[in-house]
């Protein structure tokens, strides 16, 4: 069976293997996914391509870091990314000067944006979902939300730059959560 | 704490966005109370999942042409997958390191030290939970077993760095007779986080012992104490 017509759990097993063929495969499922989400928080095109580069290599020298009871491979993989991309906004005070459109919400206009080259059709519509359910959420909780996740700014610094409370910034955070797992959940259903 | 106020702080660990007391009162809420309650469990879950989902919201952009192959240059072939015996994972920092029978067990790099601590606590805490285990205090670390099962856990989390030249030691302590076993070094790193998981026969031990050792050097017999562990449990 050619490897694009194999599910993730599969090629991840193959890829336990050895067999570098899997890791391509799912470098094309995911590396668009993976670069987008990089250079959305952190700014920069080298630093997301280096984000990206560090999470394929550490899926392809420890492979079983993910683990399939705990939940889907895109979401292990995606979390992965974040939680790179995060630690290297964090590290790089410079990056604290990165430019606007990093956190604008509207898509760049200057990259090859894949929706529709790579995707599978789950992400997809999961896309989809994720967005209209961001709607949803009031101006105020969507901005803490947004700040946290591809601002990848703690609570407290938050809090400083919107001159809030840190309580505000937790109850804010907290809706949000909350209101987007409702939403998810019942789309999911 | 209130649960309204636990979970305000599970959805901000979900989001990695807590910083100092607040990391740390979520560390052990992870540790201490997740595990023995269903409904934070469940909403931890939801918004892990949530949290992953938001990946989606950046589009998709093909990454430059240059990425996969400067990967394949650098994947090369996989690591053999190693069996150690005794002591089988670390999940601690740059600087952990557990070494046993010649075994160097190093994981994590800066960039991905969260992500470990993150795997590392995921995994105690679904032992915790399987084998409704014990969490003993021992000094600043906690261990996490229980009775008759040979897998247990000690983390910590604000473990002072040992003086420079010295690290951290860990021994068996036999009921009586043969020699204290040692079962490696350790290291806390820079947020003073440390995680051991252990696969340990627990028959003929009586407890655990943290002690400071000279760095580089296997010890022939523990050096000083620093924390002690209760006595490990044989039978359930």
């Amino acid at each position: 069976m050619p490897y694009m017509d194999l599910d993730d759990l599969e090629l991840h097993r193959r890829l336990s293997q050895g067999e570098q063929e899997a890791f391509d495969e799912l470098y094309r499922r995911y590396g668009a996914a993976a670069y987008g989400l990089a250079l959305r928080l952190t700014g920069q095109q080298l630093l997301a391509q280096d984000v990206v580069h560090d999470a394929f290599l550490a899926l392809w020298r420890a492979p079983q870091a993910f683990d399939p009871a705990r939940g889907g491979f895109r979401t292990f993989f995606l979390s992965l990314v974040h939680h790179r991309a995060v630690d290297t906004i964090r590290r790089e005070e410079r990056l604290r000067k990165r430019q606007e459109r990093a956190s604008n919400l509207e898509p760049t206009v200057d990259e090859d944006v894949a929706e529709d080259v790579v995707e599978a059709s789950f992400a997809g519509q999961r896309r989809k979902e994720v967005r209209e359910a961001l709607t949803t959420l009031p101006p105020e909780q969507r901005q803490v939300l947004e700040l946290a996740y591809f601002g990848g700014k703690t609570q407290v610094r938050i809090a400083e730059e919107l001159q809030i409370p840190i309580g505000t910034v937790k109850t804010r955070t907290m809706a949000a959560m909350q209101k987007l797992r409702n939403v998810l959940q019942e789309e999911s259903e | 704490m209130n649960h309204e106020a636990m979970q305000e702080l599970l959805a901000g660990y979900a989001l990695r966005s807590l910083s100092g007391e607040d990391a740390a009162a979520a560390d052990r809420l992870l540790v201490e109370h997740v595990p023995g309650c269903s409904d934070c469990r469940r909403t931890l879950d939801a918004f892990q999942l949530v949290s992953a989902d938001l990946a989606l919201d950046a589009d998709p952009i093909t990454p430059p042409e240059t990425l996969l192959p400067r990967l394949h240059r650098e994947m090369g072939p996989q690591a053999r997958r190693r069996r150690p015996v005794y002591l089988v994972a670390v999940a601690a920092s740059v600087a952990a390191a557990v070494t046993l029978g010649g075994f160097a067990l190093t994981e994590g790099g800066r960039a991905n030290r969260a992500q470990t601590q993150a795997d590392f606590t995921r995994k105690a805490l679904d032992f915790a939970r399987t084998h409704n285990a014990d969490m003993t205090p021992v000094g600043p670390t906690t261990e996490i077993s229980s009775p008759g099962v040979r897998e247990f856990y000690i983390y910590g989390n604000d473990v002072p760095t040992p003086a420079p030249g010295l690290t951290y030691g860990l021994w068996a302590i036999p009921i009586q007779g043969s020699q204290a076993r040692f079962l490696g070094d350790f290291m806390p790193d820079d947020d003073g986080y440390f995680g051991l998981r252990l696969l340990l026969d627990p028959t003929g031990y009586d407890h655990l012992l943290i002690t400071e050792e000279q760095a580089g050097i296997r010890p022939a017999a523990p050096g000083a104490t620093k924390w002690e562990s209760a006595p490990v449990t044989t039978a359930a």
